[in-house]
Parts: structure tokens; sequence; C-alpha cells
């Protein structure tokens, strides 16, 4: 089994390729690491010269293939999920303090209590003339369908020198043979295994910081403009890609524990729920 | 008419005969005519920019198919999303752990 770790999009990412050493593979994994850092330039609304950073900016613009396809993929998952997945929570993320990279994120000394950052704004995306026009004051973050987007195409670029993992700091995409992933639970880790598709969790116990002594967290919920208040620590899906996972997991912990694992039911989605009083939840399709 | 304004016509007349003939021999009319260098080097420039500017827009349009054509697969899976991989439960030890993203 060959590994390699690194960082990009602000989270350690660990590619796992089930094949011996060769130049292919070393080539693959290569590949893979530098598909991260290019998709990184492009969609990171930290980066000031980013794609995105530049239509956040300018509110209208031609854009490349890349922030195209996930711009139209995250406006679908927010039609899908009835607005629960919006990627027009920027300013709700900036208003919470998340304004910067997280390792980069100051102490909470001095900074203003968190106000409500507005949601829900217009995205027109028009395939035609490949552009996307953003209603004014709206902005596009695009951080965890962005890594999932990374993760899926990182995996199909590695695909090729044999059955791969890419981990992007809890969106995975998998392929080529089953994998055993843990799922942390209270009672211990629960193993759970899959071929091909996506995992991811999404949860409050990671990518928190305090404003005004008060701990915050990076899941808005655009109802309210401000992180989103769940009895779920975290919620694991499994879908037919990372991008998929990212969105339902997502939708899943602004549902609460109970609609979570209702909805988890309805759709057929495999998700181990966690919550906050310690209960886990586990979906009726796993088996 | 008096001999003095004759006079006058006829010399107004060689006058503009002059410069007729003067105009016509200065235009060397036996010369053969020759493109200047500078505009033959321009004309073929013309040329293969427009024989370029077609090739880019072909492999432009190629790639524009392609890209509308991988749009619109992912815009049908956003819209009607493929089915979760089946999911078990084992007991054999993780080869990596998922994390809140």
């Amino acid at each position: 089994m060959l590994r390699r770790r690194f960082r990009a999009m602000g989270t350690e990412i660990e590619l796992l390729l089930d094949a011996l050493p060769s130049a292919t593979a070393m080539h693959g994994l290569a590949r893979a690491e530098r598909e991260f850092a290019r998709l990184e330039r492009l969609l990171s609304r930290f980066d000031p010269g980013s794609e995105l950073s530049l239509l956040n900016e300018r509110g209208t613009m031609t854009a490349g293939p890349e922030l195209l396809e996930v711009t139209a993929l995250a406006v679908a998952a927010r039609e899908r999920t009835r607005g629960r997945f919006d990627p027009t929570v920027h300013d709700a993320l900036v208003a919470a303090g998340y304004d910067r990279s997280f390792e980069h994120l100051p102490s909470d000394a001095g900074r203003p209590a968190v106000l409500a950052g507005p949601c829900g704004g217009g995205v027109r995306i028009d395939g035609a003339v490949s552009t996307i026009q953003l209603d004014p004051g709206v902005h596009l973050d695009l951080g965890g369908i962005g890594k999932g987007y990374a993760a899926d195409r990182a995996a199909a670029l590695l695909a090729v020198a044999g059955p791969a993992l890419v981990d992007a700091g809890g969106d995975m995409a998998l392929h080529g043979r089953p994998w055993q992933v843990g799922v942390e639970t209270p009672g211990g880790t629960l193993t759970l295994e899959l071929g091909s598709g996506g995992l991811a969790t999404s949860g409050r116990d990671r990518r928190r910081w305090a404003r005004a002594g008060r701990e915050q967290h990076h899941l808005i919920d655009p109802v309210t403009g401000r992180p989103a208040e769940s009895d779920i620590l975290r919620v694991t899906v499994a879908a037919a890609s990372a991008v998929d996972a990212e969105v339902h997991a997502k939708a899943l912990f602004l549902a609460g524990a109970a609609g979570a694992l209702r909805e988890a039911n309805a759709l057929a989605l495999p998700a181990v729920i966690v919550c906050a009083d310690g209960r886990t939840l586990v979906s009726e399709v796993i088996g | 008419m008096t001999d003095h304004v004759a006079r006058l016509y006829a010399a107004t007349a060689a006058l503009a005969a002059f410069f007729l003939a003067w105009a016509g021999i200065a235009a060397r009319p036996w010369v053969p005519h020759q493109q200047d260098p500078r505009a033959a080097a321009i004309g073929r420039l013309e040329q293969r920019l427009q024989r370029d500017a077609t090739l880019v827009q072909q492999v432009v349009d190629a790639r524009n198919a392609t890209y509308r054509a991988a749009l619109a697969r992912s815009r049908a899976a956003a819209a009607a999303p493929a089915p979760a991989p089946p999911v078990r439960v084992v007991t054999l030890p993780p080869l990596t752990t998922t994390r809140t993203s």
C-alpha cells in the first residue's frame, strides 16, 4: 500500500494507492497531488488571486470549466437539499469569524460578537457563454464541495495506477476495491467497508473557534445565517461521489438527529450519526 | 475677339497641356507595376494568421464540446444523484479513519 500525505486546501490530504512502487504509481501520486494544488489555486476563497476570489470581487465573470462545474454542482445541491446546502454562506462564515484560512484564525481576544450573515442569494450560470453571475452582495464559499470535487478528480487520476482512496480532510473518494474506513463513535471506532464512491463527515467537533466567549463552527445554517445549532456532533455519509457525500453530510447535520436518520433511511443513504448526547445512530441501509 | 485675348487663351491651353503631359510622364506607365515587399509580407502574414485562427477555433470548439458534455453529465448527476454504494460494518482494522472535514 503506497501512502502520500501533504497539505492542501487548508487540510491534511492523504492518498492511498493499492499498488507496488512503480513509475506509473509514483506518477499517479504526483499527478493527484498537483491536481489538489491546481484546484486550490482556482477555488480557494482565501487566495485573493484565485478564480473564485475574482468572481466574488467582480460579481460576474467568464469562468473556467472547473469553477463553472463546481458552482453548478453547488447550486444544484442547494435546490436538491431545499437550501440546507448553500454555497452563498461566504458572508455568514466571515461574520462568524472564519475570515481567513483556519490555521491563521486569531484567538478570541478583542474580537467582536458574531453577527448573522446573509445567505441564499441568486447565482446564475450561463453554460452557453461560460459565465457566472452573482446577485449584488452575494459571495460564494466552495470550500467543502471543492474538497470533495478535488478528491473525486484526484481519485480518478490515481485509478489508472490501481485501487485508490483519497482523503481530503474528511471528504473521501474511493475506487477499485473494498476499503475499510474507520468512523469514530463514543463507543469506539466503527469500521465501514465500501467500494467505489465517496464518504464525507461533517460536524462541529473540529474547525471550531471562539468569538466573544462563544464557540463557533463552520457549518452555517442558511436560515439563520449563523453557525447551526444541532443535536448532532458529526455525521458520516456514503454516496456515489465525494461531492454527493459532502452535500448529504451537511444537509443531514442541519436536519438534526431525528430528521437526519429519517432522511437517510428515506434516501437509502448509508449514514452514521454521532449525537451530542453520546448516542450513535446508524441508517438502515448499512448492513 | 482681339489678338490679345486669343493669345491669353492659347497660353492657358498650352499650360494645361504641359501639366497633363507632365503628370502622364511622371506616372511612368511604361514601368511594370511592382508591389511593395512590406505589403506583400503583411498579406502573407494575414493569410497565415487566418489559417491559425481557423485551427485554434476548431480546437476550442472541440474542447468546448467535450466540456459541455461533461457539464451536462454533472448536471444530470446532480439533478438525480446516483445511488450510494453498498456499505457494511466489518470487524477488520480500518485502513484510514474519517474525521470532520
